[in-house]
């Protein structure tokens, strides 16, 4: 069987030492993905829509406090626990590297969402409304996911294809730099990079070598495409 | 059939099949039984360059239409403010132009003020209702009777406004804000003897001492400063700039700081001046600036005497060697930066305390020098570049002209209902006013006052031209385009005032001519760039609009700022706090939300739903109090709590926040609307009824100088936030 391979490793190195956690990349995922909109009682049900979080973590006590900030999206894992227990294969891996999510396979077993670590996996239990005409805003590049069916982060998949069509036409392969997914594009204090882990000169990759790495939930050996960079100066020097 | 023949044939067929499919571009699968109109291409997608109206940053937008359709709001990656970066505010934007309850045309209040009864009219009978009442108060011997409330204006906009109120005889334009910058302009004013704006030089800075200067959530320019800031951490290959943030409660920008100093309420001043004692005593000063800002050293020690060690470590509540180590280090690690904040301005000794920090960035040489502070790029008074801000006295002037019956009719954009602190009289007064219009885009609290309701068309529809508050060194000039047509039956703001001058006729007509606002920014081009011959106007219109405006190259602009020779160092007087300290135990500090800013962004369900960055709460209200002080009340997180000032009472949800300090309590503002379509409405509080009146000195307004006591009422105080209050993973497990 011919072996599937792609000059393309696509990953993000976010920089919480930038990070202000400031909230524009949630927007910016939000409305570039088509997530729904989410009322009050179904967030306060655990059943919030949204692809990327900002976590907050309160240090130390009053005066002693500080607080430190961690934007979590799909880690697009290279040993992901969500792929093997989907009955249905909706949940697969793409030769790119990216953890798909093919949503008319999905009969939601949620068996994804549990198995995630990283709780990034959002299950549409409530069908979601945009009331008219706010739905002229939906984007046409992805589709709107009906009840019923687990949704997560993709890197902006759409924009990816984009770009490989573009270069495939253009005869070149991507280049560094071409491809932002919306919460890269937007964060104002540009803490997010995005880019093609398998070329060892891309930013991303470069950024990735930083002494000040780590993955999230590194121990449980799911191999995240996602590589945080410690923030917070003195203590992690 | 042979089974050899079956396959080759087969073979061809799929061949042929694959042949024909690679021919065609992804354009002509759609066949074009209507021709499209000009420009549209189906599934491709085009960008407009505009600018974001969404506060006076005027970031550089590049707005995604895909079909005629808006989709996605970008950054604008040219212009030098947000550098194609854009905050969750700018984002969200798209939403006020599909709000699902927008107004769709004029209305006309057809029950009792504040019912919310309206009948739709049209258009022509709106005009016609506007200009009547507008000629009967031409006719009164007193034309200032009519009055314009509007947010704080640039460009066009600022220029047209001005010359209708002047054509019609009334000085009562109040362009007030709450959050707008004039107590800083009032500070540079004392000390600098200019009142340009500073430009702070974040990203080349190497110590920034931030006194409750939040720019990463509302301060001047959020994400020009946001931007900076990534840049001061990471964007240097040696150096890591540090950060220390001064205020009673850590904000948003605070939560970035290596260290964080809870002064209390209103001693920031004194703090200051102890820094400038503590670094003239050690001889840190920068000899050169000082003497070039004509400072003796030894006269400026002299005056500083009293603000020793000790009495500063007893104003501020903080430990002396902190102080002791932040002066060494703000002196030392050159270039530094002291940013001042709203949480200080608004104290009972604001300007004295924002001038003690201006006086320690001229301390220790920070003027006008990279990482440094510069003035932010010329605002002209005048022209076509005029930005129109009216300070708190204006707004107390106008409420006594409305209490005394002057003003006969109020045209007012924007929610000042909603954004005035009650306290002012603000909205009592306006019910004294006879004729409201507004021009609001959504049902909000004021054009619920209003007897005739002329909406707006959403900024995405809009012309306009925006000159961005104080977010670069260099001349900034952004535009604004409609990116869509209208959905509605809308008009623009300018144009209904065109409109009205014309029928109005006189001198009004005569000074505004123009048929449309779009008429109107080209003629200011013209007369912007007169030199130029007429067929390069249009050429260098298409080039404003598709580059999202003209961004004059990088270059050193003639302004510095120079300590005043007439400055004198005042000092803070105690900072006085309306309600007495054993009825009313704790501080209250109201700050702008990081989602909706003054109360503008709550409209959105897109904002709505953003967790707040360090509540992470959602939908809704909430007020931050201490663990300490919580245990000590009987509160626990999401309990239902009374907030009591000598003004008012609120209820609601209590958050444990272990970032405040223990005698301060904090509200976010922004919810609260008794209008404002269906996200809004009704939801949370504004804390602005609780506050009292105490001014400061020239009349600044201490919005942050309220006590209040908190009584817990009830564990049910709907309180939902969308992480958990500890964060959701072990901080230690995952080496945060």
């Amino acid at each position: 069987m011919e072996k599937l391979t792609s000059p393309y490793k696509w990953g993000m190195v976010i920089d919480l030492d930038r990070c202000t956690g400031c909230g524009a990349c949630v927007v910016a995922c939000q409305a570039e993905n088509n997530v729904g909109i989410c009322e009050k009682q179904e967030i306060a049900e655990g059943r919030n829509m949204h692809w990327l979080r900002i976590e907050r973590f309160w240090v130390g006590e009053y005066p002693d406090v500080r607080v430190r900030f961690l934007p979590v999206m799909c880690q697009h894992c290279q040993d992901a626990p969500c792929e093997p227990v989907c009955p249905v294969y909706a949940s697969y891996h793409n030769p790119d590297g990216l953890n798909g999510q093919v949503y008319n396979r999905c009969v939601g077993t949620r068996y994804c969402g549990n198995n995630c670590p990283y709780a990034v996996r959002v299950f549409n239990f409530y069908p979601h409304e945009w009331p008219k005409p706010l739905d002229n805003q939906l984007s046409p590049d992805i589709t709107v996911r009906a009840r019923g069916v687990m949704e997560k982060c993709s890197f902006c998949i759409q924009r990816i294809r984009r770009a490989k069509e573009e270069s495939s036409a253009e005869g070149r392969t991507i280049q560094d730099g071409e491809i932002q997914p919306a919460c890269a594009q937007t964060c104002p204090a540009e803490a997010m990079t995005f880019g093609n882990l398998a070329d060892p000169a891309s930013r991303a990759a470069r950024l990735a070598r930083s002494p000040r790495r780590f993955h999230l939930l590194e121990h449980l050996g799911t191999h995240p495409s996602v590589v945080y960079l410690k923030g917070g100066g003195r203590e992690h020097v | 059939m042979k089974r050899r023949t079956f396959l080759q044939l087969g073979g061809m067929t799929v061949a042929s099949a694959f042949l024909a499919g690679c021919q065609g571009q992804n354009e002509k699968l759609i066949p074009y039984l209507i021709p499209p109109d000009e420009g549209v291409t189906p599934g491709k997608a085009t960008y407009y360059a505009s600018s974001c109206s969404g506060c006076p940053a005027g970031c550089g937008i590049l707005v995604r239409v895909s079909e005629g359709r808006a989709k996605k709001i970008e950054g604008n990656p040219r212009h030098p403010v947000n550098r194609g970066r854009l905050c969750a505010r700018g984002q969200a934007a798209l939403q006020e132009l599909y709000h699902p309850d927008r107004i769709q045309q004029p209305l006309r209040r057809s029950g009792p003020r504040g019912s919310g009864k309206f009948q739709k009219i049209s258009w022509s009978e709106a005009l016609d209702l506007l200009s009547d009442t507008l000629k009967e108060l031409q006719q009164e011997p007193n034309t200032g009777s009519l009055a314009l409330l509007t947010p704080q204006l640039t460009g066009s906009l600022a220029t047209l406004t001005g010359v209708f109120m002047r054509s019609f005889g009334s000085t009562h334009h109040l362009a007030y804000e709450l959050l707008a910058p004039d107590w800083l302009r009032l500070a540079n004013r004392y000390s600098f003897g200019q009142p340009d704006l500073p430009f702070y030089d974040l990203a080349e800075t190497r110590y920034l001492l931030s006194f409750g200067a939040d720019f990463v959530e509302n301060h001047l320019s959020p994400v020009q400063y946001g931007n900076a800031f990534g840049r001061m951490r990471q964007g240097r290959d040696t150096v890591r700039g540090h950060f220390t943030y001064i205020g009673g409660r850590m904000s948003l920008t605070g939560a970035s700081a290596d260290r964080w100093m809870p002064a209390k309420p209103g001693s920031e001043g004194v703090l200051a001046l102890g820094l400038a004692r503590l670094i003239l005593a050690g001889s840190l000063h920068d000899k050169a600036a000082l003497s070039n800002s004509g400072i003796r050293p030894e006269e400026l020690l002299a005056r500083l005497r009293n603000y020793d060690l000790q009495r500063v470590a007893d104003a501020t509540g903080l430990a002396k060697n902190s102080i002791v180590e932040v002066a060494r280090e703000f002196a030392t690690t050159r270039p530094s930066l002291a940013m001042a904040g709203e949480s200080v301005a608004f104290q009972s000794n604001g300007l004295e305390a924002v001038r003690a920090i201006q006086l320690l960035n001229t301390l220790v040489g920070n003027l006008n020098r990279p990482g440094g502070v510069y003035p932010a790029s010329a605002d002209p008074s005048t022209g076509a570049l005029l930005r129109k801000e009216s300070s708190f006295s204006e707004l107390l002037a106008l409420i006594a002209s409305m209490r005394a019956g002057k003003i006969k009719a109020a045209l007012i954009k924007g929610n000042p209902v909603h954004t005035v602190p009650p306290v002012t009289g603000f909205q009592e007064a306006l019910d004294t006013v006879p004729f409201i219009v507004s021009f609001a885009t959504v049902l909000d609290d004021t054009a619920l006052q209003a007897e005739l309701i002329l909406p707006d068309h959403a900024a995405l529809e809009s012309w306009g031209d925006v000159v961005p508050l104080a977010g670069s060194r260099t001349m900034v000039y952004g535009t604004m385009q409609p990116v869509v047509t209208p959905l509605y039956d809308t008009r623009q703001f300018a144009d209904v005032l065109l409109a009205t001058a014309s029928r109005l006729g006189g001198p009004l007509a005569a000074a505004l001519p123009e048929e449309s606002f779009v008429e109107y920014l080209k003629f200011s081009q013209a007369q912007r760039f007169s030199s130029e011959k007429e067929e390069d106007l249009e050429l260098l219109w298409v080039e404003l609009l598709s580059g999202g405006g003209h961004f004059a190259p990088d270059q050193a602009p003639e302004k510095h700022y120079r300590w005043a020779s007439s400055a004198v160092i005042a000092d803070p007087p105690t900072p006085a706090f309306a309600g007495e300290a054993n009825k009313f135990p704790l501080h209250l500090q109201v700050y702008p939300s990081t989602a909706f800013h003054d109360g503008r962004g709550a409209v959105l369900p897109w904002l709505q739903q953003l967790p707040d960055p360090m509540s992470t709460v959602v939908w809704g209200s909430w007020i931050e109090i201490n663990p300490k002080t919580a245990s000590s009340l009987g509160i626990s997180q999401g309990d239902l709590v009374e907030v009591t000032s000598p003004r008012s009472s609120l209820r609601l949800p209590a958050v444990v926040y272990p970032g405040i300090r223990p005698d301060m309590v904090a509200i976010p503002l922004g919810q609260g609307h008794h209008g404002g379509g269906r996200y809004a409405k009704d939801r949370g509080v504004n804390p602005l009824t609780l506050l009292s009146l105490l001014n400061g000195k020239e009349q600044l307004a201490a919005w942050n100088a309220t006590r209040v006591r908190v009584t817990r009422i009830s564990k049910k105080g709907d309180l939902v936030s969308a992480g958990h209050p500890e964060g959701s993973y072990r901080g230690d497990l995952i080496g945060i």
